[in-house]
Formats: structure tokens, C-alpha cells, sequence
């Protein structure tokens, strides 16, 4: 059956090196979209992901969203002192580079500098707790041409910024993050508003310390970590039509496969015929046939797997693609089972060959 | 084991044509003995073809007994008479019935592995068979580099490759000229002789009739013996 199967894909190549390109194209094209997937996701919410965070204090009408929650300095201070919770700056900002005219947009992050918040810092050093207003950014932000020591300038507040340090994996909405010291936020809110924060962090899950802060500051409420990724309206639209392609994707694949597959099968059909009349079994003709597209399957994903890796290899880091084994994996796995039921369904075919057709049939 | 290993008693099959039941086989008997040539000749259409097919376990029949080596397969299931054209019986069909991408050799090797296993024993048993069909230099051809000829002559060798004591073969000169004819039955002939098998062939060929042993006839859904050669 093993031989027989390899026999015939060696003599009609050219029939089974179209089918594989077939689905080496899909598969590669699924693997490429969920890397794509992967890629935004962690654009996007990689800073909340890696966050130190079980669940957020948020306004109550502020849908979930940190950014649309505000409580007042005064009031965040007549919580308790307790170093399981922290208050949490959020603003979206654009910076200028001092020395010229470019513009870098980050998401400002104002946190204790010694809190659980502060990330670590791969590059440089932390920032201080008062002085001069400086910060830690992510290090996508070298992309821009900023490097440590420069000095990046916001204009409402007319706040100059120092670039200290940089972190990785902190991004948020597509921007990189940066940590400022609570003080630094206090004094670039200060000229304009009534200083704020956007929420309260929560270390670990603790009930006594949510009813505490439910208890002097009434008008939020606690959200898990999760459902704050989940209201980010921009995640969701992302995910939701990257993973409409990769269904979709997967439902062609079954139809062109199903397809070409039925078709291969029709054209053997005599030569079915002959051999059943010889003597040969469904099983051993259905076998053959699987074993065929097994073969190709495993090959054309593979193929798509190594071609998908050497992508994110030969992608600028500025491309948000990351390649997860586990998820690629996944769906080759589905792959493999979506080729192997479209061959499956054309085996039905094998089983409705008489035999009979073999004699008394001049061609 | 007997000398008669295919025997047919009171063979009836009906097809449906339009609104009517027509009788293509009545109360038919035959039997084919070992070490013979046996020729069906008839007209078009008067169900030689469908007597080769209830003959090789291809067709059952409404009525009547196959019996095929002491067995009657009348009644068996598809997958039985799978296993009985398998190992009783070797066919041989108009044309092009080989595997298009399986070498000359590796067509003999899937009949035996579909059979049994394949060893040292059954690679030199193939060797024999084409040397027999005179074709030991085609070996790793395969069967579009062959002419009409060759690859009838590999059938032939495929049809003996698991040893059945019936060999059936329908036109199997059909798409070959008359000489080739000849050489193919004359063939056939011999190689029924030499290793005791029961051959049937069906033909439209007169040309090739001094080769069988007995000729009969399809008439009005009966077999009729016409001639014996002694
Ligand atoms: N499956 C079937 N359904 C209906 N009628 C059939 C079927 N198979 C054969 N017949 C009819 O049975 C008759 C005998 O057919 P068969 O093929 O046995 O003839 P034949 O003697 O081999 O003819 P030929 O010399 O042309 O090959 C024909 O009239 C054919 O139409
Ligand atoms: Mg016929």
C-alpha cells in the first residue's frame, strides 16, 4: 500500500506537486494572517498583558476603558496606604524630539517608579522618583531614532522629557509606552487640570482590599485585567476580521481541496474499476488514497510552517508578526485534518466503482 | 484437487430493459476443466461478457450455482468475491488495464502483495512468467512505453501471478491486429496447458479459434458446445 502510494506520486508529479502548492499557499497564508494576528494583538495590548495586574478600578461609565476613567488626585489619596493597589496615569501623547520636527506618538503610563507597575528596565537606568521629569520608554521607539539621553518635548504641558531607559514588550494601542514617575504626571497635568489618575491597580485578587477602595472611593468599579483587553474597541475589531480571514480561509481550503481531490479520484475511476475486478479491496484502494494526500499534506505544512518562520526572520522588527509555535501548530493541525476529510469525502467515490465496469468494455 | 474448478449450473440472470425483465442467461451449465482453452463466440449483445463476469465472481447471478473450486459463490458478498477473484481467478481484460504508473515488474508484485506478501520465492515466480511471455527485457518499463502486444502479454503474466486454477479473459485481442492476435492466444493457449489452469477466453476472432480446445457458442442464453478439437 506504502509503495503503491509513493509509486504513484512519483509518477504523476506534476498532478500532486499542484495539489501541494495548493495547500502550501493556504496553509502559508493561515500561518502568516495569525502571525499578523499575533502581531497587532501584542501592538496593542502587550503592556496590559505583562502588567503586573489582576484587576483595575475604573469609573463606572467609562465602559471598561482606562483611558475614559478619571479620579481625582484628592480622592485617590484618601485611600488607605497600601502597596498591593496603585494608581495608574494613562494618556495617549504625542512627543517631539527636541533638536528638530519629528513627532513620536506613546502612550504615557504614570507609575511609582519602585511600584509593581514599573517594569523592568532592559537598557539604561529606572527613572527617579522626583527631579527632573524623565522616563522609560519601549524600545520599538528606537525605530523613531531615539536613543538615551535625548530629549523628547511635550507641547500643552511644555514638559522636556529625558529618554533614561528602555524596556521591551510594552506597547499599548500601537504606540509604545512610556513610565513616567507619579510626580512627572502631576506636574504636566498640574498647568492645565485638576490632576487625576485613570485607575487603581490591583496586584493580587484580595477582597479586602477591593471593598477598601470600593469603600472611599464609590463611584467605580473592579475590573478583571481581561475584560479591560476586551473593551479595547480596536483589539477587538482587529481580532475579530483577522480571524474571519483565517475561518474563511479554512473553509475554501476545504472546498478546493474536496474538489481536487473528487476530481482526481473521477479520473481514476477505470483504473479502479481494474483492480477491484483483480481482486483489491476498498480498503486498500481508499488506504493508497489517503495515504497520498497524508503524504502530501504533511509535506506542503511543514514546507509552510518553515516558510512562515523564515518570514518573521526576513520581516523588519517594525512588522508586528510573531511567530507562535503552539498557535502555527494548531492550525496545521486543522489543515492536516481539513485535507484529510476532503479526500475522505471523495473516497465515496472509490466505493461506488463496480467492478463489472472492468469487462466487456472496449475504450 | 478436482479437475474441474469452475463449475456453472442453471444459470439465470434478468436486466431490466425499460419496463421489461429480459433473460440475457437461462438455465446455462457449463464447466471449464484444467489444462484446456475454452472459446465463448456470439453475436453482440448475446450476453457472453455477462456469463465471464457471473463466471469470475464480477456479477451474481438471480438463479443457479457458481462453483468455484468446490465453493458456491453464488450468494457471496462483495467483499468474498473480492477474495475469490483474487486468489482463483486471473483476468484479462480488452486493453489497457494495467497500472499506468507501476513498472512491468511492480505490476506483478501488486497482485502477489494484494494476495500474500512478496518475497525472494514470488520475485523469482514473476521473473519466470515474464520470461514465459517473453518479456524479462521489459521489466522496468512501464505501460505506456509498451505496445498493444507487450502489454496484453503483461496481463497475460499478471493474470498467473497468484496461481488460480480459472484464468477468464474477455476480447483480450480486441485492439490488437491479427498476427498479434494469434501470438496472444497461441500464448495463452500454452501457458494454460504448461501450468493446468481452466482458461476461458471470449472472442469475436475466428482466426484465432485453432488454438482452444472446445468452442461454444452464446445462443438464446445457453452455451452451445459447436466444436471439439481433439
Ligand atoms: N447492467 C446491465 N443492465 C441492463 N442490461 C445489461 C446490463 N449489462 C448487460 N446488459 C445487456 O445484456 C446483453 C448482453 O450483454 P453482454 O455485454 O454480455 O454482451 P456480449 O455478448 O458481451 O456483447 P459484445 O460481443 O458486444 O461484447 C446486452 O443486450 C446488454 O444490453
Ligand atoms: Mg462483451
Amino acid at each position: 500500500m506504502l509503495t503503491h502510494s509513493i509509486k504513484e506520486i512519483c509518477f504523476f508529479k506534476l498532478r500532486y506537486i499542484l495539489i501541494g502548492f495548493i495547500l502550501f499557499f493556504v496553509a502559508a497564508l493561515v500561518f502568516i494572517i495569525n502571525g499578523l494576528a499575533n502581531g497587532l494583538a501584542a501592538e496593542n495590548i502587550s503592556s496590559l498583558k505583562n502588567m503586573n495586574a489582576e484587576a483595575f478600578y475604573i469609573a463606572k461609565d467609562a465602559n471598561n476603558r482606562i483611558e475614559q476613567s478619571r479620579f481625582s488626585i484628592s480622592d485617590v489619596e484618601k485611600i488607605s496606604k497600601d502597596d498591593r493597589v496603585e494608581p495608574l496615569g494613562l494618556q495617549m501623547l504625542s512627543l517631539k524630539k527636541s533638536g528638530s520636527n519629528q513627532k513620536v506618538d506613546v502612550t504615557i503610563m504614570a507609575v511609582h517608579p519602585k511600584g509593581f507597575l514599573m517594569p523592568e528596565v532592559t537598557e539604561g537606568k529606572s527613572i527617579a522618583t522626583s527631579k527632573e521629569p524623565q522616563l522609560v520608554v519601549n524600545n520599538s521607539i528606537k525605530d523613531d531614532g531615539v536613543k538615551i539621553g535625548d530629549e523628547l518635548y511635550e507641547e500643552n504641558s511644555e514638559t522636556t522629557f529625558t529618554v533614561v531607559g528602555f524596556t521591551e514588550k510594552e506597547t499599548y494601542s500601537h504606540t509604545p509606552v512610556a513610565f513616567i514617575s507619579l510626580k512627572s504626571w502631576e506636574d504636566m497635568l498640574g498647568s492645565q487640570v485638576k490632576p487625576y489618575y485613570n485607575a487603581l491597580v490591583l496586584k493580587n485578587d484580595n477582597q479586602v482590599v477591593k471593598s477598601d477602595v470600593k469603600g472611599s472611593l464609590g463611584s467605580g468599579v473592579w475590573v478583571s485585567t481581561d475584560d479591560v483587553i476586551k473593551g479595547m474597541p480596536s483589539h477587538q475589531a482587529e481580532q475579530t476580521s483577522l480571524n474571519m480571514m483565517l475561518i474563511f480561509l479554512i473553509i475554501i481550503a476545504v472546498f478546493v481541496l474536496g474538489a481536487f481531490f473528487y476530481i482526481m479520484t473521477i479520473q481514476k475511476m477505470n483504473q479502479f474499476g481494474v483492480l477491484k475486478a483483480i481482486g483489491a479491496k476498498n480498503g486498500y484502494l481508499i488506504g493508497t488514497t489517503m495515504l497520498q494526500v497524508f503524504f502530501i499534506s504533511v509535506v506542503s505544512i511543514s514546507v509552510a510552517v518553515g516558510f512562515t518562520k523564515l518570514m518573521q526572520m526576513l520581516l523588519p522588527s517594525s512588522m508586528p508578526f510573531i511567530f507562535n509555535g503552539v498557535l502555527i501548530l494548531t492550525y496545521a493541525g486543522i489543515l492536516m485534518v481539513v485535507s484529510m476529510l476532503g479526500a475522505l469525502l471523495s473516497t465515496v467515490n472509490i466505493i461506488k466503482v463496480d467492478p463489472l465496469q472492468a469487462i466487456g468494455r472496449v475504450e | 484437487m478436482s479437475q474441474i474448478p469452475l463449475q456453472l449450473e442453471n444459470i439465470r440472470k434478468t436486466f431490466q430493459d425499460g419496463d421489461k425483465e429480459v433473460d440475457i442467461i437461462k438455465s446455462l451449465s457449463f464447466e471449464a476443466k484444467k489444462g484446456e482453452l475454452v472459446a465463448v463466440v456470439g453475436p453482440s449483445g448475446s450476453g457472453k461478457s455477462t456469463f465471464l463476469s457471473i463466471a469470475g465472481a464480477l456479477l451474481s447471478p438471480d438463479g443457479g450455482r457458481v462453483i468455484v473450486n468446490g465453493a458456491d459463490i453464488a450468494q457471496f458478498s462483495e467483499k468474498e468475491r473480492a477474495d475469490v477473484r483474487l486468489r482463483a481467478i486471473g483476468f484479462i481484460f480488452q486493453s489497457a488495464n494495467l497500472v499506468p504508473f507501476l513498472k512491468v515488474k511492480d505490476q506483478l508484485k501488486m497482485v502477489k502483495e494484494l494476495a500474500t506478501k512478496w518475497g525472494r520465492e514470488a520475485k523469482e515466480e514473476a521473473q519466470q512468467l515474464l520470461q514465459s511471455v517473453g518479456l524479462e527485457h521489459r521489466m522496468n518499463h512501464y505501460p505506456h512505453q509498451l505496445s498493444g502486444g507487450e502489454r496484453q502479454r503483461v496481463a497475460i503474466a499478471r493474470a498467473f501471478m497468484n496461481d488460480p486454477d480459472i484464468i477468464l479473459a474477455d476480447e483480450p485481442t480486441a485492439s490488437l491486429d491479427g498476427k498479434r492476435s494469434k501470438e496472444i492466444v497461441e500464448l495463452l493457449a500454452n501457458e494454460a496447458k504448461d501450468k493446468n489452469k481452466a482458461a476461458i477466453i471470449v472472442t469475436h476472432d475466428e482466426a484465432v479459434l485453432p488454438f482452444c480446445d472446445r468452442i461454444y457458442m452464446m445462443d438464446n442464453g445457453r452455451l452451445i458446445l459447436k466444436e471439439e478439437m481433439i
